[in-house]
């Protein structure tokens, strides 16, 4: 086969660069970009790319939605709790699923699996009223108990993937020499899996922080996350405030986006661990 | 192994195991039981038998909403993993700047579905929006989602794929490296076109990660909810619910659990039933009985 002109090639390969950066990033930077933006210029067509930034949307933002900065330190909240909860709950389950083999184990791993089929939708119907009961309607707690759970079962596999490339000889030799269980995971495993914890902890955070569906319906005053204000904010400006949505929206975004983006190699190896060979 | 399970083991599965059964496992139980009953919120329930299911599925709404997600759930699936495939040789195929590429491409991956509609509704704002005017350059209408179903779906359709490219991405590109070079050369020398080598090598060897991909997606996807509800919240008239929030909607604010719970458990038994093929293989391979 004939080789085509290596210059037509490489302007090829430059499109597909262009058209995969404008697709991926495009949408967010200009939301960055246009909460700078004053009204005027957020709907002006000359000013796309050029016009005078202004903090007018942020300051407006902190005057007038100081929900929204209630709502980012609830978030933060629960996504801490989620992922501490998650990761230590799937490293300890990791542990056991590597170390052990037996049938009603291997059961038992299957029915994690097997359970992450379920909406998360369909559980809230029982759940609502029994959360309210407890008196937990409203709470950071519920959010971080459900969070955990819906990422327990891949946060295990995942686990299990990376304690599994940890030589059996090291905790072999630990419990000769007389450690418990707990010391092993804690003294061996916990620093070896640090990479696993990290992808499992990827996972939940970029979860936990974005969620809107338990969010919604479990929270409205007290624990209600970034993302509800925003939604709160798109059904309250109807195509009028778009300035101060775009710095809500951008406020929420760019951290994630950079830990994401620190993180990738972690996430990377998580997915492929998680799902491929799940 | 017939080996049993340690007390040890036993105990560090446990709140794995509580978790997810407690909070997932029998909740969906009771689901079934509250499907047969009617009942609502700060009532008695009573035992109806299957008239919930008969409700539910003589209900007009139900059916459009099944329509929606079948739609939604096919063209989301499919282009995604079309462009997905796309993107994955394309990188395979020597990029510049690959691990910063790589970054941007991920990125959509920390947007949250609240943040993706604000952007996707500005972009296509019907009279000053960047892509509305991108069509009406090309003589196109612009996207009225707010008033035709149809284009509601598509802002849906749209909002998805773009949210979750990076899954299914990182999942075939993954499996792509994974392909060892030697192939390609042996098939070189072979004389095979890339064409050739694509269909003998690639794709065969992609395959289980495509399934794999595919019924993640098939099974997230179709329990929607967060982009409908946001873009359009299933509206005019309606006309755009899926399946989740039909069965929000039902059970928050018409207070008919009775055939929200039926509704959930369709949608239980329809992701089951997706993910048949998977859990069969996933069984065969921890019980050790392999074909």
């Amino acid at each position: 086969m004939s080789k085509p002109p290596s210059l037509s090639r490489a302007a090829l390969k430059l499109l597909g660069v262009l058209v995969i950066v404008a697709w991926s990033v495009l949408p967010i930077a200009l939301i960055a970009m246009s909460s700078f933006k004053s009204d005027r210029d957020i709907f002006s067509l000359t000013s796309r790319f050029s016009f005078a930034p202004t903090l007018a949307n942020y300051e407006l933002l902190w005057s007038r939605w100081g929900d929204f900065f209630f709502g980012l330190w609830n978030s933060f909240i629960v996504t801490v709790g989620a992922t501490v909860l998650a990761v230590l709950v799937s490293l300890l389950a990791g542990f056991a699923y590597s170390r052990h083999a037996s049938k009603g184990l291997q059961a038992s791993a299957f029915f994690l699996i097997f359970i992450r089929l379920i909406p998360p939708i369909v559980i809230t119907l029982p759940l609502f009223p029994v959360v309210n009961w407890l008196g937990l309607n409203d709470t950071h707690l519920i959010l971080i108990v459900l969070y955990a759970t819906f990422f327990v079962s891949l946060g295990t596999i995942v686990m299990r993937t990376f304690i599994d490339q940890i030589p059996r000889e090291l905790d072999e030799a630990a419990m000769i020499d007389g450690a418990s269980q707990m010391q092993i995971v804690w003294r061996i495993i916990l620093p070896m899996a640090a990479q696993g914890m990290l992808a499992v902890a990827v996972f939940v955070i970029v979860y936990a922080w974005n969620e809107f569906l338990f969010a919604f319906i479990f929270t409205t005053t007290k624990a209600k996350t970034a993302p509800l204000v925003i939604s709160e904010m798109i059904g309250a400006v109807e195509g009028v405030e778009w300035g101060v949505l775009f710095a809500a929206s951008t406020v929420q975004l760019l951290p994630v986006l950079a830990f994401v983006i620190l993180m990738q190699k972690h996430l990377v190896a998580g997915l492929t661990a998680g799902a491929v060979k799940g | 192994m017939t080996a049993r399970t340690p007390l040890s083991a036993i105990a560090l599965v446990g709140p794995v195991q509580l978790m997810v059964g407690g909070i997932i496992f029998l909740p969906a139980i009771y689901v079934f039981w509250l499907s047969l009953n009617q009942s609502s919120f700060g009532q008695a329930a009573s035992f109806v038998g299957l008239a919930n299911y008969a409700k539910v599925l003589s209900d007009p709404y139900f059916w459009r909403a099944l329509v929606n997600t079948v739609i939604v759930v096919a063209v989301v699936v499919h282009l995604e993993l079309l462009l997905g495939l796309l993107m994955a040789l394309f990188f395979a195929s020597g990029v510049p700047f690959r691990p910063i590429l790589l970054a941007i491409v991920l990125a959509p991956y920390a947007v949250s579905e609240v943040s993706a509609v604000v952007m996707w509704r500005y972009l296509f704002e019907p009279d000053v929006g960047m892509m509305s005017q991108m069509l009406s350059f090309l003589g196109l209408p612009p996207i009225e989602w707010a008033v035709k179903p149809s284009h509601g779906l598509f802002m849906v359709s749209l909002l998805s794929i773009w949210l979750h490219l990076p899954f299914s991405f990182i999942i075939i590109y993954a499996a792509r490296l994974s392909i060892p070079s030697d192939l390609y050369e042996a098939g070189a020398i072979d004389g095979a076109s890339s064409w050739t080598a694509f269909r003998r090598i690639t794709l065969p060897l992609l395959m289980p990660a495509l399934l794999i991909a595919a019924l993640f997606r098939y099974i997230f996807a179709f329990r929607l909810f967060s982009e409908v509800w946001l873009m359009t919240g299933g509206g005019p008239a309606r006309t755009t619910e899926v399946l989740a929030v039909y069965l929000y909607l039902e059970a928050f604010r018409y207070n008919a659990f009775g055939s929200a719970a039926a509704t959930g458990w369709l949608l239980v038994l329809a992701s089951l039933l997706l993910a048949l093929f998977y859990l069969r293989r996933l069984y065969r391979e921890m019980f050790g009985k392999h074909v």
